[in-house]
């Protein structure tokens, strides 16, 4: 149920609130100009925080694989292929 | 002397010799010692940007010009050719056959290497890699920028004629009972770029031709005085080289293919993904070029039309990092020299795709745009992924090459540094471009941000031109006086070094 | 070769292709607001050379090397070239496009407070395109 949460929120802050306020956007008159680095580096931080995400995700991968299924591992056990030495 | 030592021949056998082998040879040497020429360049940009004002460089053109001749040096110098070493000397091997399609014609474009690295290294023009219009027709100097022209002509034709002769080999000369779907991954990496090289080189060869009579004054192609345009040299150009970054990564990753599984000791997790990938990646390749020029004054449209492209080529690579893990998974791992730098060339090229997919987002191309972000991204793609699957081939390949093993101490040691160096330059490059230093520079302000990241990347690139130098050391020590490596398994993983249906390397 | 189950596979490209339509669909939304022109912004001629800026108001005042703005205006920059490809660079507000001879590429912003902001020249232009910069004074209004 947390999880569930957890992600709505994340949703929430990254598509939603954006979303909801490009329908009030900004017009046309003096003091009601959007401003072009706020919008553009808010866009890039989002993006960054899913790109960092996901990028924990690939590299945490690699790296617990790394060390998990390093021959030097207590645990690392022959792959079936190596009974015939052929893969 | 000569690296094969079992039975030494004398040199000009090789460099007149048109067996496979012998041009892979060829083009190993030449390869390497561009990448040990381009990256001095490297290194004195880094010293000369340690700090504001003028270092040992004394003045911009100077520098203008060992910026154009390091990228130039190593994408066109190294990088292919180094690719094309690796194609020549197991391509055949990998489709049973006794040679490539056409040796003679092999060693013509081999030998057109020499020649056109004397005409740019002779010539060192100043206006970048790209070579744009009007500057490289107004302002560049000649003949320094004519003989850059006419290198990168000589190299364009011989990268076409190379490309010809791996599709023939692979497509027409395999052997009968061998599917082309039982192609082993690297000689389909082969393929795959060589197909692009065919379609894409030629659009830069009219290109080159073009800028070569705008400066002769004969014609206006991209001269507005004349009626022309220089944006049009920027989509006949990029037209070219988007693709042409494929060209560049696609054989390193089919080098990763051939590492990763040996040393996993499993085979790889699924193969018809990777030929698909590489098949996917080739042709959709060709739909983005025009996110080089979203600063050019594009409409919306043509932007998005673009964005869509490049986001569409993420995919294929992806598959491959999914392809490589899933290999990884589940097998006992033997981190050797090769294996090192094939993982760490996947954990950097998922971060410079990842740094790419942010840039093809066109507002964020207005924060990226020719600031050193975009030089901390290619250069992860190009050291980070190309260079680190290259230089782990390299080390897997060298008992083959030489019958001896290199000093795998050293190569732990040059791979660390080498990780940690490019780490410290080209993720640091990264956010000195969001804090607006643009690229191409002799000198910056003393803004206290840009001197403490520019120091830092100096200090990575430092750390790895020392592992270079301690590479080279490895390399010329251990093919003469190497230990003699077993050649059925150089490093005793159980599996086998060759393919089984191969023949023992002929000169051992 | 391979006769496994490969749905980890399929549910990861679709897990990329989801984020991919993302990058894009915002990509797209926030370009197509930050394109808007404001119809009463005031229009400054950019003029890049080697290697120096040149501006021109609309009421005809010329400045070289500098550029004066009031907070709260809006101001569309229509860039020029003499000679070689430039690029027009306020990085504190994220304006960026090149000039091109031959053509003329437009731009807007609007600041919104007082400040001194460095203009670069973001596109290699040759010996000193290093040192092609500016500075912006958007100043407070004068009442």
């Amino acid at each position: 149920m947390r999880s569930v949460i957890g992600l709505f929120l994340v949703l929430t802050v990254l598509i939603i609130v954006p979303a909801a306020g490009y329908v009030y956007a900004a017009g046309d008159e003096p003091g009601e100009y959007l401003d072009r680095r706020v919008e553009i580096w808010n866009l890039f931080f989002r993006m960054m925080t899913v790109a960092f995400a996901i990028g924990a995700v690939v590299s945490g991968t690699i790296v617990w694989q790394v060390w998990r299924f390093r021959e030097s591992n207590p645990n690392a056990k022959p792959t079936p292929y190596e009974e015939k030495g052929e893969w | 002397m000569v690296l094969e030592l079992q039975k030494p021949r004398p040199i000009w056998q090789i460099m007149f010799s048109t067996h496979h082998t012998d041009v892979g040879l060829l083009y190993l040497i030449s390869s390497l010692a561009f990448l040990f020429l381009g990256g001095a360049l490297a290194l004195a940009i880094r010293l000369e940007l340690f700090l504001p004002g003028s270092q040992f460089i004394a003045d911009a053109m100077t520098f203008n010009r060992i910026f154009t001749v390091h990228g130039t040096t190593l994408i066109f110098l190294f990088i292919l050719p180094f690719a094309s070493a690796v194609g020549n000397y197991f391509v055949p091997i990998m489709v049973r056959y006794k040679d490539m399609a056409y040796p003679k014609l092999n060693a013509i474009a081999f030998w057109m290497i020499p020649p056109s690295g004397a005409l740019i290294w002779l010539g060192f023009a100043d206006f970048t890699w790209y070579a744009t219009p009007p500057y490289s027709i107004i302002s560049a100097p000649g003949p320094a920028a004519d003989m850059w022209i006419f290198g990168l002509k000589i190299l364009g034709i011989s990268s076409i004629l190379g490309a010809i002769n791996f599709v023939v080999t692979i497509m027409k000369c395999k052997h009968p009972d061998m599917s082309l779907g039982q192609v082993p991954l690297l000689a389909w990496s082969f393929l795959s770029s060589s197909l692009i090289v065919i379609v894409a080189i030629p659009t830069f060869a009219a290109a080159l031709l073009m800028l070569l009579t705008d400066r002769l004054g004969v014609s206006g192609f991209f001269n507005p005085a004349m009626g022309g345009d220089p944006i049009a040299y920027a989509h006949l150009f990029w037209f070219t080289f988007h693709p042409e970054v494929y060209v560049l990564v696609i054989p390193a990753i089919g080098m990763m293919y051939e590492i990763i599984p040996r040393f996993s000791r499993k085979p790889i997790f699924s193969n018809s993904s990777g030929i698909f990938a590489f098949v996917l990646l080739a042709i959709v390749g060709f739909s983005s070029w025009a996110h080089h020029m979203y600063a050019t004054g594009m409409s919306f449209t043509e932007k998005t039309v673009f964005m869509v492209g490049t986001l569409a080529a993420v995919p294929a690579s992806a598959m491959h990092v999914f392809n490589f893990l899933a290999t990884m998974w589940n097998g006992r791992i033997r981190f050797a020299t090769p294996m090192m730098w094939a993982v760490g060339g996947i954990a950097l090229f998922f971060s410079a795709g990842a740094g790419g997919v942010v840039n093809s987002a066109m507002p964020l191309d207005f924060v990226t745009h020719d600031s050193y972000w975009v030089v901390g991204h290619f250069h992860l793609f190009v050291m980070g992924t190309i260079a680190f699957g290259s230089i782990g081939y390299l080390y897997y390949m060298f008992p083959y090459v030489t019958g001896r093993m290199y000093h795998e101490r050293l190569g732990q040691v040059h791979f660390i540094m080498s990780f940690i160096g490019a780490v410290l330059v080209f993720f640091t490059q990264h956010v000195l471009g969001l804090f607006g230093m643009p690229r191409r520079i002799y000198d910056y302000p003393p803004i206290p941000e840009w001197i403490a990241m520019n120091q830092i990347a100096t200090i990575g690139a430092m750390l790895i031109g020392v592992s270079m130098a301690i590479f080279l050391g490895n390399m010329i020590h251990a093919s003469a006086k190497g230990r003699i490596a077993n050649m059925d398994d150089p490093w005793d993983l159980g599996g086998k070094y060759y393919y089984p249906y191969q023949n023992k390397n002929p000169q051992h | 070769m391979g006769n496994h189950s490969n749905w980890p596979e399929w549910i990861y490209i679709g897990v990329v292709i989801a984020l991919l339509v993302w990058v894009g669909a915002e990509a797209w939304n926030v370009e197509r607001i930050v394109e808007h022109v404001p119809e009463d912004a005031e229009v400054i001629k950019v003029t890049g050379q080697q290697w120096f800026w040149t501006f021109e108001h609309e009421d005809g005042t010329k400045e070289i090397g500098e550029l004066h703005v009031e907070v709260g205006k809006a101001y569309k920059f229509e860039i020029h070239s003499k000679d070689v490809n430039h690029s027009f660079n306020i990085h504190d507000y994220v304006v960026l496009l090149d000039a091109v001879p031959g053509r003329v590429n437009t731009v807007w912003f609007a600041p919104m407070e007082a400040g001194v902001h460095d203009i670069q020249c973001r596109e290699y232009c040759g010996l000193l395109h290093y040192n092609m910069r500016g500075t912006l004074y958007v100043e407070d209004p004068k009442a």
